[in-house]
């Protein structure tokens, strides 16, 4: 990484971390900041499936849902610790995505994208109409979780950081896998799956393990929801959720990680900002994205390349 | 090392390959000569696992190739150069030849820089292309990256798919050139090939398949001078 990128990002880092110190920032602002960054985070996840391995997942919204049960289970018990939540919450979600990745993998092209959306109909089936969840409901009312005894992310501000830390560590840990040998036999896997195969790679292990990695940093982000919104519903695992990930990916930009990052976040704003003054918010975000989509294929970070600055190297 | 008998295979239910017997000894580089459609690419793709075979027997140094799939195949030192000169246009030079490694049992930094040497010493071209996306190099250069791929992996036994095809005459004779190199080293080879003046130079021995079987197996020397050479390939 360059000088001048490493300066880049400490900047933004420091941006997002003196966001809240804004004089409009208030309590409303913080929690879309928070939901921003959330799907931003998840987006980035996504990515790393989409962007570099070639595999479109229309499953995610499960991933999110089950971490957001998780953690909505444990509160509504009084298990109010955040870290057994989390914990809790890599255990389901993994269990999950064993499951799914082993099966889905064992497919390509759209039957990967078909299995993983119909696992996902299962899951969220299974939510809507389970009563001991709360059936179409969800789990509602719950407490703040507690970071340590008598520390509550009680507020919008306590919610950004933790979320902002979430964004943080997912980023370090997508970048380093992309950048390692790992990253590359995803590539590679993307370009041509037969060559990787003849060159002695166990391409199904690769697809599982990339497959789980998006699904356990999916789940972590569900599993902070219930902190923000006291609620999980089994709308959180709609698969319209799913299509909206996969939108924030395609309009950030494939394969960057960064770009998915402001996809999720510029989706998230746009929707609320256009929502507010219209109903059929829908259609004006449609256009939206098909104008960048047929405008800025490479995304919004391709914005970067067209005013003259590096372009981002899709594979690194 | 490798050795078919009576294999038996096709897509779908098509049947392409009508018991193909053919034996490839260590140090050999043997030629696999036929026109268009005879099944030739077919025999390797059964070989290195990607078509399961209907019947018969695959062996590499004794070891059943049948039930392998294709990346136990490349590591037990069967490497693959695919026609078509098929490399990772998106990664650089660098990062196909690092993939290549995969297949080799010791992946460790000392022999990585070993084979990268070795590598740049057979084709400095690559060498200069180093950090340039596959996809920039020229075909000539992607063939001798796919080739360098396959080195890197230390394959012992290379199979060659129409490695010549498309290529200018000088680059015909580099990648001829690089295969009696490779036999040098030790590296057996099966090639494919639709050039038989290119594969009997630098072959040992050669079969010519048609329709599906092996119609005829000679030396070099024998199907140079053969009129069922002139007869079945039209050379």
């Amino acid at each position: 990484m360059s000088r001048a990128l490493t300066w880049r990002a400490v900047l933004v880092w420091a941006a997002l971390a003196a966001l809240p110190a804004l004089p409009f920032m208030s309590k409303f602002y913080l929690l879309l900041a928070f939901d921003a960054l959330l799907f931003g985070a998840i987006a980035m996840s996504l990515d790393l499936l989409m962007g570099y391995t070639g595999l479109v997942s229309f499953g995610h919204a499960a991933f999110f849902g089950l971490g957001a049960y998780a953690t909505a289970v444990l509160l509504e018990r009084g298990i109010v610790s955040l870290w057994v939540c989390l914990l809790f919450a890599v255990l389901v979600v993994g269990l999950y995505a064993l499951v799914v990745s082993y099966f889905s993998t064992a497919r390509r092209g759209i039957y990967f994208a078909l299995l993983t959306l119909i696992f996902a109909e299962v899951v969220y089936t299974f939510f809507r109409y389970t009563q001991t969840f709360g059936g179409s409901d969800g789990i509602q009312g719950l407490p703040a979780p507690s970071l340590a005894p008598g520390f509550a992310i009680d507020t919008p501000l306590r919610n950004y950081y933790l979320v902002l830390v979430y964004l943080g560590l997912a980023y370090l840990v997508c970048r380093i896998l992309v950048t390692a040998h790992f990253g590359r036999v995803l590539v590679a896997i993307r370009e041509n799956e037969d060559r990787a195969r003849f060159l002695g790679y166990n391409v199904q292990r690769y697809k599982m393990a990339v497959c789980m990695i998006s699904a356990l940093i999916t789940g972590l982000g569900g599993a902070l929801y219930p902190g923000r919104s006291a609620f999980a519903t089994p709308d959180l695992m709609l698969w319209t959720v799913s299509g909206e990930l996969i939108i924030m990916v395609m309009i950030g930009g494939l394969g960057t990680l960064v770009g998915p990052v402001i996809g999720g976040a510029f989706f998230v704003l746009l929707q609320e900002k256009v929502s507010s003054y219209v109903d059929w918010y829908f259609i004006v975000i449609g256009l939206v994205l098909i104008f960048i989509v047929l405008f800025m294929p490479r995304g919004l970070l391709g914005i970067r390349g067209l005013l003259g600055g590096r372009r981002w190297r899709a594979t690194a | 090392m490798l050795k078919l008998t009576d294999v038996h295979a096709g897509y779908g239910a098509t049947p392409i390959l009508f018991g193909v017997s053919l034996e490839v000894r260590a140090g050999e580089a043997v030629a696999l000569l036929g026109r268009n459609g005879m099944g030739k690419t077919t025999l390797l793709k059964t070989a290195i696992g990607f078509l399961a075979p209907w019947r018969g027997a695959i062996e590499f140094e004794g070891v059943d190739l049948t039930r392998r799939a294709p990346h136990e195949i490349a590591r037990l030192g069967v490497g693959f150069v695919p026609e078509n000169r098929r490399i990772f246009p998106g990664l650089t030079v660098r990062e196909n030849l690092e993939l290549g490694l995969s297949a080799a049992a010791d992946r460790s930094a000392a022999v990585r820089r070993r084979r990268l040497d070795e590598v740049f010493h057979h084709f400095p071209r690559l060498a200069e292309r180093i950090e340039q996306p596959g996809k920039t190099l020229s075909g000539g250069e992607q063939q001798m990256l796919a080739i360098a791929r396959v080195m890197m992996a230390g394959a012992r036994l290379i199979l060659m798919d129409e490695p010549t095809q498309g290529l200018a005459p000088g680059l015909i004779r580099h990648i001829r050139d690089m295969i009696a190199e490779l036999k040098r080293l030790g590296v057996t080879v099966l090639l494919v090939e639709q050039n038989a003046r290119v594969a009997l130079a630098v072959c040992d021995r050669g079969y010519i398949m048609e329709k599906g079987s092996i119609v005829f197996a000679a030396s070099s020397h024998e199907l140079r001078e053969s009129p069922v050479t002139r007869e079945k390939l039209g050379v």
